[in-house]
């Protein structure tokens, strides 16, 4: 199983430096082979590792002397997430090959650019390396590296806008790094070791100290209040590449690394619960509440995306009040997100590609023009505001079962949880009259003209689709 | 034999020197004589520099003239990247000053002055590494200044001279201070050593350094970190820094921001040495945190506002003085292993970036950062390099300045200054922001108008080729050699010498506060 995770966090570092050399006729074909070992070798390590009785284990890589400097973690949580994020990033791939080409109607692309492949792969690298790493430090390296990766990409367009929107997303995600950055130092000098294992056994004031490193962190890379402002402005950047930001990489790092370190630390001081349930709700009434004005599609799904995440945050933290069922309902989440926020910005990127626009007011009847697409949005609009049967549904209800469990304990909660529901129940209300007003009805004069989806682009979107609808399933087997 | 290595090491460069200066009477083709003697200094200063740190690691330490030379694991470290940096410059030197006498910046006549500052300015900075008689480290660093002066005004504009000027009076001032210092201890050492002449001797004076008078000592070190201080940059004496890191052509830039500062640092250390020795680290480590902390906070500020590339990477020097002093301020074997490896690496980065910033010079005509655009189709292996030599800069990984930055944050954590480490880690957030929005609009954005593309000549590619990859390996694995030169050193730091307690060793962690771990971190992927 080493092996497989190895080649899953090398594969792509190796195939991004690649393909800065290869000759660029072959770069489209040699990203997606690259891609697609990585994630086969990720979809092999859930295979084994599900037939070797789901085991968890810890494999030092390197170490020197008594401290462990990078190793692997084996267990529900890497395997079922690094999935998710490979496999996702693949999809991302293949996508980006048909998008970024001449046919696009928004932003055409005359030559294949390498610099797009090289970060898009190491990206894929980076995320794994985040998702496998056993110790601090390797988190943080890996940390940092998708801060890099991202800014390659945002910036990609290369004009004023999009040049801005990278840095301010480096800048910004970078700074509350220095969160991470404090709590690896400062958990080095307590234990004198890197390992997360070693976190069990600390004091709560260290314990304390180092989650609340570990929350800015988060909190700047998964674009919480007070750091959202960056992921809004970060949609300047080629459609699969927002996708995979807010889908499977950038905003879930932030998340995975808390979800990492309380799994690593049996549960946190009850003050990281209080702060990050306070943050999340408030966040998530922020992100509810900028819905309403967005005319443009992606700007709206990425508000959509803060909110989701406080979903997240706020079930990690209702686990810190003694709640598993939080705690899982927050790691299927991660999971069934990654494929209805992927999809849901692939169909905003199939209806540029087709349409040159994405403003909400001149798209109507996607339906009849394009099945496809119009299938695919409400499949994407209801699995991410969690309708049955699609996937969010499973994992939001969780969280909120964990929420009334833990609301056991401490009533106050149950304010939260109740805050948390109605946002549930207010954005499937806004989200399916945006759906209504878009994809049924007559095309209008953008739809109507639209051209056709590359194949590659249709694929994809089948294949999220379908991943959607059983992703909820799995993972609620898969933790359960 | 190493001996005989060390006397070479110090006679070849002035002789050669010398020799460069004199080519301007060969005619036309003094420019070819010039650079061919110029190759050979940097080469010789490598090789030799080279054998005698070998002898180092052989046998401890290696002395020559009476004692008067003496280098130690502390000081090989420095002539590492006194003899290594110097000749990847060097040989950058030569591509960059060929291109400055196409353009006209440059007369061929005054290429072979040039070469004969450039390698009297090297011969001046193995002096002062090598150098155990404390009044001659004084009169090295003086040295170093004259030899560099000229330099950084070769170009003789208006704003180099006066870069120029600044720099020789803030230094010869600054310096005066601190030969002060050095007189006060040489004076209290004289009264007890029974050899009046071994007082000189800075071996002798460490051995001794319990019977000198307390208050002396504190007095000449305050005097020596204001004095070599400035010298090294530290801020508030850094005021000469900036406008001369600028206005000198490109590689003597990176010589004085990558070797320079660093060689006036190691006589600092020195004498904190003799501190340590005679009445403990409190006192000197108190006043490095207090003057690093304060560099890099100052430096972040000025960082923010800069215009220009090269004054920006010139206060990235302060900013990174100021943390290896602070390194050497939380001190313990953790925290000077950080320093020293610090050293290092933003040594080799600074000396990437100040080439690299050559190269856009070449390319842009301008050091203004409003003008500098769209590298990437002007210039794509130099913006790759900027790109790379900026992420290696603010410490992201997979490069060396991550370890060491890294390392120097965990020994503040350890040593109990959590609260510091985090307000700086906000200052070099600030730091982090200013470098990533230069390169970001460095390399991206539209093309000005009246640039020609095309990369710069291989000549001045190659030298930074190498330094990219140097700075790429020592993020990923740390040689044993250069380990074990770390251990050493800092041993000498803590105790005076290595060689009284060989057998104690840092890596044998029973002996020490601290397992080293960042060494190992260095080795990450070593073994």
């Amino acid at each position: 199983m080493t092996g497989l995770i190895i080649a899953s966090i090398l594969a792509p570092f190796l195939g991004g430096l690649l393909v800065l050399v290869i000759p660029r006729a072959w770069i489209k074909l040699f990203s997606q082979a690259v891609a697609l070992a990585a994630a086969a070798c990720s979809l092999l390590l859930l295979i084994s590792f599900a037939s070797a009785g789901k085991t968890p284990a810890t494999v030092n890589l390197i170490s020197l002397g008594n401290t462990v400097v990078f190793g692997l973690v084996i267990d529900r949580l890497s395997v079922l997430i690094g999935l998710a994020f490979i496999l996702v990033g693949f999809l991302i791939v293949v996508y980006s090959t048909g998008y970024l080409s001449d046919k696009n109607r928004e932003h055409p692309e005359k030559e294949v650019e390498r610099r797009y492949y090289f970060f898009l792969l190491c990206f894929i690298g980076s995320m794994a390396g985040v998702v496998y790493a056993s110790t601090m430090l390797g988190m943080l390296i890996f940390f940092e590296l998708t801060g890099v990766c991202s800014w390659g990409l945002i910036g990609y367009y290369d004009n004023e806008k999009a040049r801005k929107a990278a840095l301010k997303a480096i800048i910004v995600t970078q700074a509350a790094s220095i969160g991470l950055y404090a709590a690896t130092a400062y958990f080095f000098a307590v234990t004198r070791s890197l390992q997360l294992s070693e976190m069990a056994g600390l004091t709560e004031s260290a314990k304390t100290v180092i989650f609340l490193g570990v929350l800015i962190a988060g909190f700047g890379k998964s674009a919480q209040l007070p750091f959202h402002f960056w992921l809004p402005d970060a949609m300047v950047a080629p459609t699969p590449i927002s996708a995979y930001l807010h889908a499977a990489s950038m905003v879930k790092v932030g998340v995975y690394i808390f979800a990492r370190c309380l799994g690593s630390a049996n549960g946190a001081p009850k003050i990281i619960g209080v702060i990050g349930c306070v943050c999340a709700i408030a966040t998530m009434i922020y992100g509810f509440i900028m819905y309403f004005p967005q005319k443009d599609l992606k700007k709206l799904l990425a508000y959509s995306t803060i909110a989701q995440l406080s979903y997240i945050f706020f079930a990690l933290s209702l686990s810190v009040f003694g709640s598993t069922l939080a705690f899982n309902g927050a790691v299927a989440h991660i999971f069934n997100h990654a494929f209805a926020k992927g999809l849901f910005f692939l169909v905003a990127g199939a209806l540029s590609y087709t349409t040159g626009t994405r403003m909400l007011p001149s798209l109507r009847g996607v339906l009849a023009k394009m099945p496809l697409v119009g299938a695919s949005f409400a499949v994407a609009a209801l699995a991410v505001t969690g309708v049955p049967p699609f996937n969010c549904f499973f994992s939001k209800f969780t969280i909120f079962a964990g929420g009334f469990e833990a609301a056991k304990t401490e009533p106050l909660l149950l304010i939260l949880v109740i805050i948390a529901m109605f946002e549930s129940i207010g954005s499937f209300a806004w989200l399916f009259w945006i759906f209504s007003s878009t994809v049924p009805g007559e095309p209008s004069e953008e739809v109507a003209s639209a051209t056709a989806l590359a194949p590659s682009m249709q694929a994809v979107l089948i294949a999220l689709a379908g991943l959607t609808l059983v992703s909820g399933f799995f993972a609620a087997n898969w933790i359960g | 034999m190493y001996t005989n290595y060390l006397s070479w090491l110090l006679l070849a460069p002035i002789l050669l020197s010398l020799a460069a200066f004199s080519a301007r009477w060969a005619g036309k083709l003094a420019m070819r004589v010039a650079e061919v003697l110029h190759f050979i200094t940097i080469l010789v200063v490598l090789i030799l520099g080279l054998l005698v740190i070998q002898g180092v690691l052989v046998e401890g330490s290696v002395v020559a003239l009476n004692d008067w030379l003496h280098v130690d694991a502390l000081a090989a470290v420095f002539l590492l990247i006194v003899c290594v940096v110097g000749f990847l410059v060097g040989i950058y030197s030569i591509g960059y000053i060929r291109n400055d006498v196409r353009t006209g910046e440059l007369q061929a006549d005054q290429v072979s002055t040039y070469y004969g500052l450039f390698d009297l300015f090297l011969f001046t900075m193995v002096l002062v590494v090598t150098a155990n008689n404390i009044i001659m480290m004084w009169v090295a660093i003086e040295a170093t200044t004259l030899g560099s002066t000229f330099l950084v005004g070769i170009y003789g504009h208006r704003s180099s001279l006066e870069a120029a000027w600044k720099y020789v009076i803030i230094c010869t001032v600054g310096v005066a201070f601190a030969l002060y210092g050095t007189v006060l201890v040489y004076s209290d050492a004289v009264n007890f050593l029974q050899r009046p002449e071994a007082a000189v001797l800075w071996t002798e004076i460490v051995k001794n350094a319990r019977a000198l008078d307390p208050t002396l000592l504190k007095l000449a070190f305050v005097f020596i970190l204001i004095g070599f201080g400035t010298k090294a940059g530290i801020f508030p004496m850094h005021a000469w820094l900036p406008d001369a890191h600028s206005e000198a052509p490109s590689p003597v830039s990176a010589l004085l921001s990558g070797v320079l500062l660093n060689c006036a640092l190691l006589v600092i250390i020195r004498f904190a040495i003799i501190l340590e020795q005679g009445i403990g680290p409190e006192f000197p480590q108190m006043i490095f945190l207090i003057f690093g902390s304060l560099s890099v906070v100052a430096a972040a500020l000025f960082i923010f506002v800069q215009r220009d590339i090269k004054r920006l990477l010139a206060y990235s020097s302060v900013e990174n003085i100021g943390l290896i002093v602070l390194a050497f301020g939380i001190g313990g074997p953790a925290g000077i292993l950080a320093a020293l490896l610090h050293t290092i690496n933003h040594s080799l980065v600074k000396a990437l970036m100040f080439c690299t910033s050559g190269n856009i010079l070449v390319k842009y005509h301008t050091r203004d950062l409003s003008k500098i655009k769209g590298m990437l189709q002007v210039a794509p292996f130099t913006s790759f390099v900027l790109l790379v030599g900026t992420l290696a800069l603010i410490g992201s990984p997979p490069f060396n300045i991550f370890i060491s930055k890294f390392s120097i944050f965990s020994a503040g954590f350890f040593s109990g200054f959590p609260l510091l480490m985090v307000v700086l880690l906000l200052f070099l957030a600030i730091v982090f922001a200013a470098f990533m929005k230069m390169a970001s609009s460095a390399v991206f954005g539209s093309l000005p108008e009246n640039i020609t593309k095309g990369d710069v000549r291989i000549s001045m590619l190659a030298p930074i080729a190498v330094l990219v990859i140097l700075v790429l390996a020592l993020g990923l694995y740390l040689p044993p050699q250069i380990s074990m030169l770390l251990n050493q050193a800092a041993l000498i730091s803590i105790h005076g010498n290595a060689a009284a307690d060989a057998s104690i060793s840092l890596l044998n962690f029973s002996n020490s506060e601290l397992p080293i771990a960042f060494l190992q971190f260095a080795q990450l992927f070593g073994r």
